[in-house]
This record gives structure tokens, sequence and C-alpha cells, in this order.
């Protein structure tokens, strides 16, 4: 405590505090527009906590998934709740997006969007089979229920549900992210500064 | 207009308590979902325990109406996928109409959805409870950093603006001639035009809200004073005791059955 400067306390500074709820709106919003303007067929639910990795580091990325799911819960739909580890998991994976300078090329961030989808998937899947017995209500219940039926068990439905829809949504939402990156003034980009320099 | 979260303004039983009583009890119900061997312990301890507090606290209507509306499309998924397709060797089917539904399948379906219903209700009836600023302080005054707090409330108090803004953003682009119907892969090439100018907005506003956080000493050490005052009186320190007691006892009680 001795040390700590009016900048920068428990690893969270200003930009941070000011940035991530500004993010955890980001993933509700557009979420939400995703689906009811567009009405396409992915959840785009993590640009924000995506953004915030690769700007501000793993720590301030966890933060923002932990959070905006916690907020689903307070806000929507309370059934959101135990996916809050899933979240934090991939802010953690776009903060080392970002330390390894990511944002510079567009196929790594394509990489990056398919290794998080199958990290997601991985540690959704105990969850939704679990506590939801591998429904959620939603359009990608009809994939299970093809899993299953080719001989899958429930586990292994889910997470092979997971493992075709979550890469390609993570895949779009990486590239989203970084034609923002690319588009940002370099004086924002540096006070962010998790963003390695090319 | 949504509204900024669940909490509805009522006087009653849940909302006299302090949150931690309340998180501690949530805690315990899901516990007992989940450790409980009789069948739908999930749904008694809804009708038995959840039902009862949402009406000593006047929510019983919105409470039983927000859960249906969230949990009504996974059960019946549930029921559908599980009954129909569910892996396993058990062949006892049960006939209705054209469709055979596996009895396991059936049984698993119950199992769960009984469970969701609290898992989803307990946080759900925190929420409806109990204001945000309450709850963020009396877990503020346990130990959760206060950034943490801070992030919480300021995101809850976002999400409406920031809502307005993007509708105000699909007018504007749909005025530009930015196709929001037709084809998959039509509506798919909305996604920039929507999304970019709502971020790269909303990182320009981060900036001036770092300077307001700094002008304003938040980063600053030094004991902070409240504003509310959260009451925790001993009684409701000792239910708490005796919550984190049960729970311990159930789940010692469930692994020495697991051994024998």
């Amino acid at each position: 405590m001795a040390t700590s400067t009016t900048s920068q306390r428990g690893g969270l500074n200003s930009t941070a505090l000011a940035l991530i709820p500004i993010a955890i709106a980001i993933n509700v919003v557009l979420g939400q527009l995703v689906q009811n303007v567009l009405k396409l067929p992915i959840y785009l639910d993590s640009i924000g906590t995506v953004l915030v990795g690769i700007l501000l580091g793993p720590l301030a990325g966890a933060i923002t998934g932990l959070i905006a799911n916690v907020i689903w819960g307070f806000t929507l739909a309370p059934s959101a709740l135990p996916f809050a580890a899933v979240a934090a998991v991939i802010g953690v994976i776009a903060g080392y997006a970002g330390q390894y300078g990511a944002p510079h090329r567009w196929w790594l961030m394509a990489l990056f969007g398919i290794l998080t989808g199958i990290v997601a998937a991985a540690i959704s899947a105990p969850i939704a089979a679990y506590v939801f017995g591998g429904v959620t209500g939603a359009g990608t219940d009809v994939l299970v229920a093809t899993f299953q039926n080719l001989g899958a068990s429930v586990l292994g439905a889910s997470f092979a549900q997971g493992a075709v829809s979550d890469p390609l949504d993570k895949t779009i939402t990486y590239l989203i992210v970084w034609a923002i990156v690319i588009a940002l003034p370099r004086r924002l980009i540096a006070r962010f500064g998790n963003l390695r320099q090319q | 207009m949504q509204r900024t979260g669940l909490f509805l303004e009522r006087v009653g039983f849940l909302q006299r308590l302090n949150p931690l009583t309340k998180l501690t009890g949530a805690l315990l119900l899901i516990g007992a979902a989940f450790l409980l061997p009789t069948p739908l312990a999930g749904a008694a301890l809804l009708v038995l325990a959840l039902m009862p507090l949402a009406v000593a606290s006047a929510v019983l209507r919105s409470f039983v109406d927000v859960l249906l509306k969230t949990l009504l499309p996974v059960i019946l998924s549930l029921l559908l996928v599980q009954g129909l397709f569910f892996p396993g060797a058990d062949p006892a089917t049960i006939m209705l109409g054209p469709f055979a539904f596996r009895r396991a399948g059936l049984e698993f379906a119950l199992t769960t959805a009984s469970r969701l219903l609290i898992v989803a209700g307990a946080p759900l009836l925190i929420f409806q409870t109990t204001h945000p600023i309450i709850l963020v302080q009396a877990l503020t005054e346990r130990g959760m950093p206060r950034s943490i707090g801070y992030i919480l409330l300021v995101a809850l108090q976002l999400i409406p603006a920031m809502s307005e803004r993007a509708a105000g953003v699909a007018e504007a682009q749909r005025a530009r001639g930015l196709e929001t119907e037709g084809g998959l892969l039509q509506r798919a090439r909305g996604v920039l035009p929507l999304v970019s100018p709502l971020i790269v907005g909303a990182l320009v506003d981060a900036e001036e809200r770092a300077m307001a956080i700094e002008s304003r000493a938040f980063t600053a050490p030094g004991r902070k004073t409240w504003l509310h005052d959260v009451p925790d009186p001993p009684v409701e320190r000792s239910a708490r005791l005796v919550m984190w007691l049960a729970l311990g006892a159930l789940i010692v009680w469930r692994a020495a059955v697991a051994v024998v």
C-alpha cells in the first residue's frame, strides 16, 4: 500500500477504470444489436472484452469478461452467471494476443480468434452439460441434438456444438477488433499501453 | 427504453436483509439443489423457499414472470433435445403422439430443469430485492476492491445510454443506404458500419472519463466514507454462520455417502 501511486493501484489505473465499464456496455449492447437488428446467427457479445484485453492486458480483459457476465445476470438473464469464468478466460487470451502484437497482422488475429473459440468451447462444455443439460434455448440447440443423435454424450455434444459455433464467432470478433485497433490514433494506443508496438 | 436492472422498488423481508446474508442463502440453496439426492429437489426448493421469500418481499409476480421468460425456452429445448436424443443404453420409451421419448432422457431433463430453477431463481431474487449500490457497498466493505464496484455500477448506468447511441448509429447508417434486412451476407455486411462508430466514439469517451476519475482522486489511497449505511445485525451474522455450517454438512454428508 505504501508504494502505491495515484495513477496505479491494484493493477487498474484510471484509464482502465474508464474503459472497462464502456467495454462491458459495448458487449451487452452489440450482443443485442447483432441479434435484434441484424439477426445474425452469431453472438458477438465479447467484442468489448477482446478490445480491453488487447489494449490493457490479461487482467483487465479478465475483469471485463467476468463483470460483463455478472451484469448480464443483473439485467437480463440470471442464467448467464455460470458462464462468467469462460468470459474471463476470453479476456486473458486477448491480453496475451495484444502483448504478442497480433493486431499488426490480420491473420494472426484470425488465428487467435480460432484458438479462443476452441478454448471457450472446452471450458463452457462442462458448464453447459452439467448446469444446463447441454441446451441454452437458442438455435444452436439443434446442433446438440444432431451430435447426440450421432452417438455423442451430453458433454461431448456440448463441446462439439461449441467447437462448431465458437471459433467462427470469436474469429469474427477478433477481425472486427482488428479493424478498429488499426484505425485508432497512435496517441490513444500508446495511452492504453498493453499492445506491443510494431 | 430498457430498464437499468432487475431491481424493483418494494418494501419487504428480503429488502431489509444485508446483501451478504442473501448471497449466503443463495449459495446454500444452489448447493442443496445439486447435492440433495431427492429427484426434483430444485423444484421443491423453489416452491418451499424461493416463492415464499418472493411473497414476503412483495415481488412474487415479477419473480415468476422473469423466471419463466428466462427459463421456459431452455426447459422446452431441454425436454425435446434430451427427451428425444438422450445418449444411453436405457431402451425404455414413452410414446407421445408420433414421438418416442426416452425415459432416461426425460428424467435427466427434469432433474436439470429443476436445478436450473434454483441456479437462475436464487440470483434473480437477490437482484430483484437488492439495489445495486447497496450490493456493491456490502461487498466492498468485505474487501472487494473499490475499482470492481465502480466498474459494476458505471457499466449498469452506461448500458441504456449506449443502447440509445447504438440505435442512433443504426438509423444514421440506414439513412445512408445501409441494408439491415435481406440475405445473410447482406446483413453481415452491416456489422462493421454499425460497430465501429460506436466503439471509436466510446474510446474517445473513455479518455475524458479517465481524466474525470483522476481529477476526483478516485485512485488516491486512504480511507473513504460511505453515503449509505448497510446494517448487519448480529442475528444475520449468526444466520450466515448457520447457513455455512449447513452447506458444509451437506457436502460432507454427500461425500461420505459416495465413499460408502
